[in-house]
């Protein structure tokens, strides 16, 4: 039985004087003129970060925040054919008495940082709303867990692995919430672990399969409708117009990662403007507008630079999951993976890099929650964790479609 | 009418003693067990290259040979909505007078340096064989040359040059030799400037399209009737391994290259790899020592426009779409010039032959057993030997160049 160790984010002395000598001796691209954002991340923005990032920026100060605010653990975990991990997580108990276990589990270029404003409201014990005990892994190769060490760390691992965190955390049962590797990563574990252990998910990144004549005949029939007649249905046009934008002009950090990540990583471990600008890049594209602080995309940023396996580690996942192939990884949102035996809700935002039909998600699903929203992007429950938060309670809470689905934990207190 | 410097590559010391500094602070990533090639460049490889870098390799001492070798010069060319660039070149004259003046056209992560090899037997005086002056240009945004500042520097563009570096020089008709890029823009020249300037064309990295009913109805139905050969199932199937699993550089280059372009900037041995990469997979089991990949890499380390620069390219032909990109290499382009085509069997792209068909007025077609992409770099002797049998006396496109066939 794995053991658990309190954990507090420290990261030595040598490591912040490194980086600050690398900024130091940074040397920037130059731009085109006018560039703005068609080529990549421009240089006011990065040179303003790096400059910051230098000179004013506390990352003390922002560690003893996170340590404040999110109690974190190590433990762990035999992951089959992988052999032990160290596995970093958040894990904050609700003060309600029969909290209901939920898993946040994050993506790339995201971190256990993403959940850390849903976890305050989502933990909040109330009469009026359920509410859960988080668990925000850090996924291997990802903040301070460790990185598998042999090749063919695949989906199943990953599903492994926060499965067994959430067993060894006494949560038999459990719901769990998802975005980017986290909707993938948890589509499976509700297909391999539901409904014995994984008793619902929730996702925001809906993804879905593009409906056949055979298996979903009036979504077909819809489908082929609009692409005849696109100028009726301009919301749909706009959201085909949109994924496919981002698969034309917006993937080619999927195709390098998903095909040769140790290459690319030469330049995310060596270089801190390098690892900035590739992240920082998302941050911003895949966001609704959202008013980013530059301390905050530091702060983001930096879980990166000093995570324990260090940047290059997280991006093997592109590799993995695709098989080294880079049309592999768009069939993977698509597959329809069999998961109906669980209940299922789906939180839509505008901004999302991918903009499907909302009839695409049903393919082997049982959708029981489906709610759009006004505004927020990618990174939801950083966004708007409070729409993300309220949706959680909405479908949990009491009169709702996946009240009491974990046993015992209803999210209320005793009547 | 733009004025000829002459130029020595001299490389401030400053920058020397940056690029230590860099290596002295080198951070290298972890690796999984039993990584060798697949998921990149391995770690041992890179190791070795850093330290060797950091330790041993002299630039000054490459940086000399070069210069001795190659005699190189910068001059203005102005192009059209792009104001005045200065343009890097090597021009080696052969003592033979009347030699055909010939372009080569480098690509991507190519350089000038690629015609080390080739200059000086294209410019070897003989009775038995043509020779050549031969211009080996920077492009824009590569080696010594400065980068364009305007967006949307295309193709149109990077012909427009090449042309104009040509005539500046005085060689109002001339032949040109290209490979990866240089195969596109050589194509460009030849349709935009041929048969007026651009009197035939050479390449090793030839595009092309599959046969149709329409284009090659001969062709598409020997290919329905007999298939395709071993030989070209297995250069297609090349292709789509290369596409499905090597192409990560041209999607990122293709559709972000300043976020990339921050990375290769920064940090030498993200540069390194970024290339060395490609050094390897794209050549033949060429034996490469360290220096010559030191140096290979340093001409981007220390080039005029920096590291970032080069890769804006790919975004440009493919108008930040990398589907379009490849549309391009394969798009037909007429042209009506004499074309050779040298094939070397590791090229990333090989396809079928028949599909080279309305590539041009092919007049040349040489096959050979080894070799890889950068063919004027691995195979000199193959390559130059193809230039020389096809401009040579009793060749295809022999005198071409109105009074300069190669002789005396």
């Amino acid at each position: 039985m794995s053991v658990e160790s309190p954990f507090i984010i420290s990261i030595p002395q040598e490591s912040l004087s490194l980086l600050q000598q690398k900024l130091r001796l940074v040397t920037f691209p130059d731009e085109l003129d006018d560039a703005g954002w068609e080529y990549g991340a421009p240089l006011t923005d990065i040179r303003r970060l790096v400059t910051r990032w230098s000179n004013g920026y506390d990352w003390r100060y922002h560690e003893a925040q996170l340590n404040m605010e999110l109690p974190q653990f190590t433990r762990d975990i035999d992951v089959g054919g992988h052999g032990m991990l160290n596995v970093h997580y958040v894990h904050k108990k609700s003060d309600a008495e029969y909290a209901i276990p939920l898993l946040f589990v994050h993506g790339w270029p995201g971190s256990f940082f993403e959940a850390r404003k849903l976890v305050p409201l989502l933990t909040r014990g109330s009469p009026d709303h359920p509410s859960f005990h988080v668990v925000a892994i850090s996924l291997p190769g990802f903040g301070f867990s460790e990185a598998p060490r042999k090749k063919g760390f695949n989906l199943d691992q990953y599903a492994e692995v926060c499965n067994k965190l959430m067993l060894s955390l006494g949560y038999n049962e459990y719901v769990t919430q998802g975005g980017d590797w986290g909707f993938i990563i948890t589509r499976r574990m509700a297909h391999l672990y539901g409904p014995k252990y994984v008793k619902a998910w929730h996702t925001n990144f809906p993804g879905g399969t593009p409906p056949s004549l055979l298996t979903q005949p009036l979504s077909f029939l819809t489908v082929l409708f609009h692409f005849l007649f696109p100028s009726l249905n301009p919301q749909m046009q706009a959201g085909f117009d949109k994924t496919q934008k981002f698969i034309q002009s917006g993937s080619g950090y999927n195709a390098i990662q998903g095909t040769k990540p140790q290459t690319l990583g030469y330049s995310m471990a060596d270089s801190p403007v390098g690892l900035l600008a590739w992240i920082y890049e998302k941050l911003v594209g895949w966001t609704d507008g959202y008013a980013w602080d530059d301390d905050e995309v530091l702060t983001w940023i930096s879980i990166y630079w000093f995570s324990r396996a260090g940047p290059t580690a997280a991006a093997r996942i592109y590799y993995e999951v695709g098989g080294g192939n880079a049309l592999n990884l768009g069939k993977l949102m698509g597959t329809p993976e069999y998961t109906a035996s669980i209940p299922h809700g789906i939180s839509r935002f505008p901004g999302e890099v991918a903009i499907l039909p909302k009839s695409w998600a049903k393919s082997n699903r049982k959708i029981v929650f489906d709610r759009e929203h006004e505004r927020g992007g990618h990174f939801a429950a950083y966004e708007r964790p409070v729409d993300v938060c309220g949706d959680l309670r909405e479908m949990f809470g009491r009169g709702g479609p996946a009240f009491g689905v974990v046993k015992g934990r209803d999210g209320y207190n005793s009547e | 009418m733009s004025t000829e410097n002459a130029f020595q590559i001299s490389v401030p010391d400053d920058s020397l003693s940056l690029l230590r500094q860099k290596l002295a602070l080198v951070s290298l990533p972890d690796e999984l067990e039993d990584a060798g090639w697949e998921y990149g460049v391995p770690l041992a490889d890179i190791r070795r290259l850093v330290d060797r870098w950091a330790n041993g390799y002299d630039w000054r001492h490459h940086e000399a040979l070069l210069n001795a070798e190659l005699p190189q010069f910068t001059r203005d060319i102005p192009v059209d909505g792009h104001g005045t660039l200065n343009i890097h070149y090597i021009h080696k004259k052969s003592d033979t007078k009347t030699a055909i003046p010939l372009l080569f056209v480098h690509g991507w992560p190519g350089s000038f340096f690629e015609a080390r090899k080739l200059v000086p037997l294209l410019t070897q005086n003989s009775e038995h064989h043509p020779s050549f002056h031969v211009v080996a240009i920077s492009l824009p945004g590569y080696g010594f040359s400065k980068a364009p500042s305007k967006k949307r520097f295309d193709m149109d563009q990077y012909a427009e040059v090449c042309n104009k570096l040509m005539l500046a020089l005085g060689y109002d008709e001339y032949v040109t030799q290209g490979g990866d890029w240089g195969f596109l823009i050589t194509r460009k020249i030849a349709h935009l400037y041929g048969p007026r300037h651009s009197k035939a064309w050479h390449t090793n990295f030839p595009g092309g399209q599959p046969p149709s009913l329409f284009t090659q109805p001969l062709d598409f139905l020997s290919m329905l009737i007999n298939g395709l050969t071993a030989k070209e199932k297995e250069g297609l199937q090349r292709v789509q391994h290369f596409i499905a699993t090597g192409c990560g550089y041209s999607a990122e280059q293709g559709t972000k290259p300043q976020t990339l372009g921050y990375s290769l900037a920064d940090s030498p041995v993200g540069l390194l790899a970024w290339i060395y990469e490609k050094l390897v997979a794209w050549t033949d089991q060429y034996p490469w020592k360290d220096d010559e990949v030191l140096t290979w890499v340093s001409i981007y380390w220390f080039s005029r426009a920096g590291p970032a620069a080069a890769g804006r390219i790919y975004f440009e032909v493919g108008e930040g779409e990398p589907a379009k990109q490849m549309a391009r290499f394969s798009a037909h382009e007429s042209t009506s010039i004499p074309l050779g085509i040298s094939r070397f069997p590791g090229e990333i792209v090989c396809f079928p032959k028949s599909w080279s068909k309305n590539l041009g007025k092919i007049v040349f077609d040489r096959e050979h057993d080894g070799g890889g992409h950068f063919a004027a770099y691995e195979k000199p002797e193959a390559l130059s030997g193809d230039l020389r049998d096809m401009f040579g006396q009793g060749g295809p496109a022999f005198g071409v160049v109105k009074g300069r066939n190669g002789y005396d």
